[in-house]
């Protein structure tokens, strides 16, 4: 009896196995060791290379580059995608006689795919003469200039993560603990008070919750970029990621390929243990 | 109880903010809807809204001769990805739950890994591994490297622990098959968790773009995120095709998206 | 429920057949991997549907056009697809694409396939061979074009500049600014790069080269030119020479919309967008087209021949049938005057149908004439990893207008990136 249900055990755990396995560990694996191998465009291995593929890939300008330019839109998108869902959450929190109107607006963007708005926003953030500036009255360069397609950027990822993150964040202000809201409510808070104090906290995990998607999110961007601004102009939009995909992709360099694949994984799985330790540390 | 003016004021300022608000965030999708009737001079003009309104650009969308094509790939392997991944994810779930078997603990933290490893960093390997498959140009391609998610199993995993085991071994008196009880009794119990499953495999797998860009070579096997980049109407002056074709794979999920939202809103709503 | 699962995995395994539609019978399909841009597409499109009704329907072909993007995205396509049943059977692309079909183990060469290529204009042969003979059959031929608002030139009372010198005074005279310092028109749009470069550096001196080996024609490059012998440094200078004028928007995208719109006098664009800017501008100014300024009174090189090759991955009569259907006159002729690409045959030229379209449109006859009266010598570059050094020669010479880098500082720091490309490449191959 045990021995068929453990064989049972294994052949419903055979699909997720094979799976992770075919496509996560092995090209892991694969990538990590090769990262110290010299690898042909074609992915003939024709030696040792040592640390030599890292000292190429941080030797390389345009990595030193995507690197602040990541860390650049790390440091935009974060905090701004944050406050905006936030905003929207919280100016909806409580139900009320047409609330589901802007609930549905602010939800509609998960409706609405990557390419289309990709596509949408580069119509819209054309240049110095685009609509956005016709409406605004601004005079910018939007796509045609790095700071302006950094910001054109940045907007396109609010988008991306907003409907997910704005009904994630609406619906924790709705699951707070009604009872906690009441006490302080008699105690006489109100207003801000009792927003910033009572009600922001108790929505806290699933804050954290978002603002980690949108930091994996912002590490991990390439394909917006592809479609916006190819990582122009100057290589100002050109994120590790989108430099990852075209030394892959584009240049076939292997080396620096592998040693940005090792590297991004042991940086994601940094990311993760931190973000579990604080979870499991409340 | 009478309201002081101050919160008259306050009232309707955040009804105007909320306004705003909303309009800020509807404005692509408007701006979209809007543009898609445009002529070309309108683009050029910079207009917020046609000047005439130019049906014909759906009907040259609509007759894109690959259109189809991309429509059909793209609910097929969303569909397909959907269903399956779910069905891997509950079958694992439920053994790593209610079953006891050796090496359980290892398996568990091996599939919990996969978390670490970002599917964008591994882009190129993968790509390898399809290709060396001879798999290029399939729906099996598209789908395959996203049947498998550790973070909706660990989720699953949470909502079948929570019916507990009792149920389990009752039903195995009872001489149900694991079959049985998993789809009559753990998967209905823990249906808001399935849901979301597979809700969220539906969005994400329409939605990607760089995998199937990547492994999709022939036109009649790209999707539709891949197709609308590609269809050339904007680079032959034929912007508001662009538009109107991105109308037409928006405007569907609009609508169902209106119906389902109270019951998402349902799902993840603690009361 | 299992029945459900066993019609899913029924479903999974015959999607791949399902997705490839009916298949084709009996005859047998050429897949073409393009590169043509919007309406260049549709023109491709129907050179490919007449060869399918006529000899294609003859001899049992399918000429199958497949839009792949830019030509940096076929090269993609092309790379990642080696050794997979995916490759096509011919992947139209340009020079950024050389270096890597030169050392690629699929590649069918021309020679290969025996077509007889003695139509072909010299210079369109010398661009696309290299010592294993020749890599692609020319079939997009362009040359990098002046393009200018005539109207607004003509009220300006200025011509087509001859020299960037001349350059500074023509944008002083059609340049105008806002009253908040940007551009009502700017002179000129657009930064240069490797494509506007090898024309820039390669027509000093009478013939000059960005890179060792004939720009990598003869063998891989191993050293850049540019540096030690001064020509990127003259470039540079004179080019920062119209940036100071202040009428210059050195952006790097949207650049044809700025000029199509009028919002900008001037741009340098390749030959292949004629008929696409034609059609853009929709008559509301008049659009010329001159030979690309040089850089000094000793630049005389001309200009150097750019497009796009189709290159073959299949060795069979059919791909043949179709690349020699894709050169014959009618079709290059046809092909010519729906863009603006230059014949890639003389016998093309002679045909009475382009004849008369070119003394209708003189325009076309600019580019044909630069490209005919250049030294035959020059040649595009051929390097490894074109498309990252192609936008480090975009930064570098932004960095020089707008950062105020020294130009020694920028040559220098050029050179070191393309060195750089080069030993990665070398100790990878």
């Amino acid at each position: 009896m045990k021995r068929r249900n453990e064989s049972k055990a294994y052949l419903y755990l055979a699909p997720a196995v094979i799976l992770a396995a075919l496509f996560c560990w092995y090209p892991a694996i694969i990538g990590f060791v090769q990262s110290f191998l010299t690898v042909n465009a074609s992915g003939k291995v024709l030696g040792f290379a040592g640390l030599s593929n890292y000292r190429s890939l941080f030797a390389d300008k345009a990595f030193q580059n995507s690197l602040k330019v990541s860390l650049r839109f790390i440091v935009l998108f974060v905090p701004a995608n944050t406050f905006v869902t936030l905003l929207a959450a919280s100016m909806t929190r409580r139900k009320s006689r047409f609330s589901a109107i802007p609930e549905y607006v602010f939800f509609a963007p998960v409706a609405v795919s990557l390419s289309a708005y990709s596509l949408i926003m580069k119509d819209l953030f054309r240049g110095n003469a685009s609509v956005i500036n016709k409406i605004t009255g601004l005079k910018m360069g939007w796509i045609t200039e790095p700071a302006g397609a950094m910001a054109t950027l940045v907007i396109l990822g609010i988008f991306l993560d907003f409907g997910i993150d704005y009904i994630l964040l609406m619906c924790a202000f709705r699951s707070s603990d009604k009872s906690v809201l009441e006490a302080a409510r008699m105690d006489g808070a109100g207003g801000w008070r009792l927003f910033l104090q009572i009600e922001l906290p108790l929505i806290r995990e699933t804050t954290l919750v978002t603002i980690f998607l949108a930091l994996k999110d912002a590490i991990l961007i390439s394909a917006p970029i592809i479609i916006l601004t190819e990582g122009g102009p100057y290589r100002s939009t050109e994120t590790v990621m989108f430099y990852y995909y075209l030394e892959a992709f584009k240049s076939g360099n292997r080396g620096v390929q592998n040693a940005l694949s090792a590297l991004v994984i042991v940086i994601a799985a940094i990311f993760m243990a931190l973000y579990n330790s604080r979870r499991r540390a409340r | 109880m009478k309201r002081k003016p101050i919160d008259i004021f306050r009232y309707y300022l955040r009804i105007v903010l909320l306004i705003a608000f909303s309009i800020v965030v509807a404005f692509p999708v408007l701006y979209m809807i809007s543009s898609s009737l445009f002529s070309q001079r309108d683009f050029n003009k910079l207009r917020v809204l046609p000047t005439t309104p130019m049906w014909s650009n759906y009907i040259k969308a609509l007759n894109h001769r690959y259109f189809s094509y991309y429509l059909v790939n793209s609910i097929g392997t969303s569909l397909l990805s959907a269903i399956i991944r779910t069905l891997v994810v509950i079958f694992a779930s439920f053994a790593l739950t209610h079953l006891q078997f050796r090496g359980k603990k290892l398996i568990l933290s091996a599939l919990v890994l996969t978390l670490f490893v970002p599917q964008e960093a591994i882009l190129y390997q993968n790509y390898k591994t399809i290709a060396n498959l001879g798999l290029l140009d399939s729906w099996t391609a598209i789908i395959a490297p996203g049947l498998f998610s550790a973070a909706q199993m660990l989720l699953l995993m949470g909502s079948f622990t929570a019916q507990g085991r009792d149920t389990y071994d009752a039903a195995r008196m009872d001489g149900a098959s694991d079959m049985r009880y998993i789809w009559s009794v753990l998967v209905p119990l823990s249906g808001p968790a399935t849901l979301t499953i597979m809700i969220q495999t539906l969005i994400t797998s329409f939605n990607s773009y760089l995998w199937p860009l990547l492994v999709t070579n022939k036109p009649k096997t790209r999707t539709i995120q891949i197709g609308i980049t590609m269809l050339g109407f904007a680079e032959s002056g034929e912007t508001g095709a662009q538009m109107a074709t991105l109308a037409l794979i928006t405007i569907p999920f609009l609508i169902i998206l209106a119906f389902t939202k109270r019951r998402i809103e349902n799902a993840l709503i603690r009361r | 429920m299992r029945k459900a699962i066993i019609i899913l995995l029924a479903l999974l395994a015959i999607a791949p057949v399902f997705a490839q539609g009916a298949a084709e019978k009996e005859t047998t399909t050429v897949t073409v991997w393009s590169s043509a841009q919007g309406s260049n597409q549709t023109v491709f499109d129907e050179i490919a549907q007449t060869f399918n009704d006529t000899i294609g329907k003859e001899k049992g072909i399918n000429f199958e056009a497949v839009y792949q993007g830019k030509a940096s995205d076929v090269l993609t396509k092309v790379n990642a697809a080696s050794g997979t049943d995916s490759l096509p059977d011919i992947a139209m692309m340009d020079a950024t694409a050389a270096t890597d079909m030169n050392s690629s183990e699929y590649l069918v060469t021309v020679d290969k396939l025996g077509i007889d290529t003695s139509d072909i204009i010299d210079c369109a042969i010398a661009s696309y061979s290299s010592e294993k003979g020749l890599l692609g059959l020319p079939f997009n031929a362009s040359a990098l074009l002046y393009y200018y608002n005539k109207t607004l030139y003509d009220a300006a009372g200025v011509t087509a500049p001859r020299t960037l010198d001349d350059m500074v005074q023509v944008a002083k005279k059609t340049g105008k600014l806002n009253a908040d310092g940007s551009f009502e028109v700017a002179a000129f749009v657009g930064v240069p790069a490797t494509f506007e470069l090898s024309t820039f550096i390669g027509a000093q001196n009478g013939l000059s080269y960005l890179v060792n080996n004939r720009n990598g024609h003869d063998a891989r490059p191993t050293e850049v030119l540019f540096g030690k012998e001064g020509t990127y440094a003259a470039f540079l200078e004179k080019w920062k020479a119209v940036y100071d004028t202040g009428y210059m928007n050195a952006i790097s995208s949207g650049t044809t919309a700025e000029f199509t719109s009028g919002r900008a006098a001037a741009l340098l664009a390749s030959s292949s967008n004629l008929a696409s800017i034609i059609k853009a501008v929709a008559g509301e100014f008049e659009v010329g087209v001159a030979a690309v300024p040089m850089v000094n009174e000793q630049a005389t090189g001309g200009t150097v021949i750019s497009g796009g090759a189709l290159f073959s991955f299949t060795d069979s009569a059919a791909v043949k049938t179709v690349l020699e259907y894709l050169i014959s006159p009618e079709v290059q002729a046809k092909w010519s005057e729906a863009t603006g690409y230059v014949p890639v045959t003389t016998t093309a030229y002679e045909t009475e149908q382009y004849k008369a379209f070119l003394s209708e449109n003189p325009q076309y006859q600019v580019a044909l004439d630069s490209l005919l009266n250049s030294n035959a010598g020059l040649a595009n570059v051929w390097v490894p990893s074109a498309y990252s050094i192609y936008y480090s020669f975009q930064a570098n010479i932004v960095d020089v207008l707008k950062e105020a880098k020294t130009i020694p500082a920028a040559v220098d720091e050029m050179v070191a990136t393309i060195e750089a490309a080069f030993e990665a490449y070398a100790s990878q191959n």
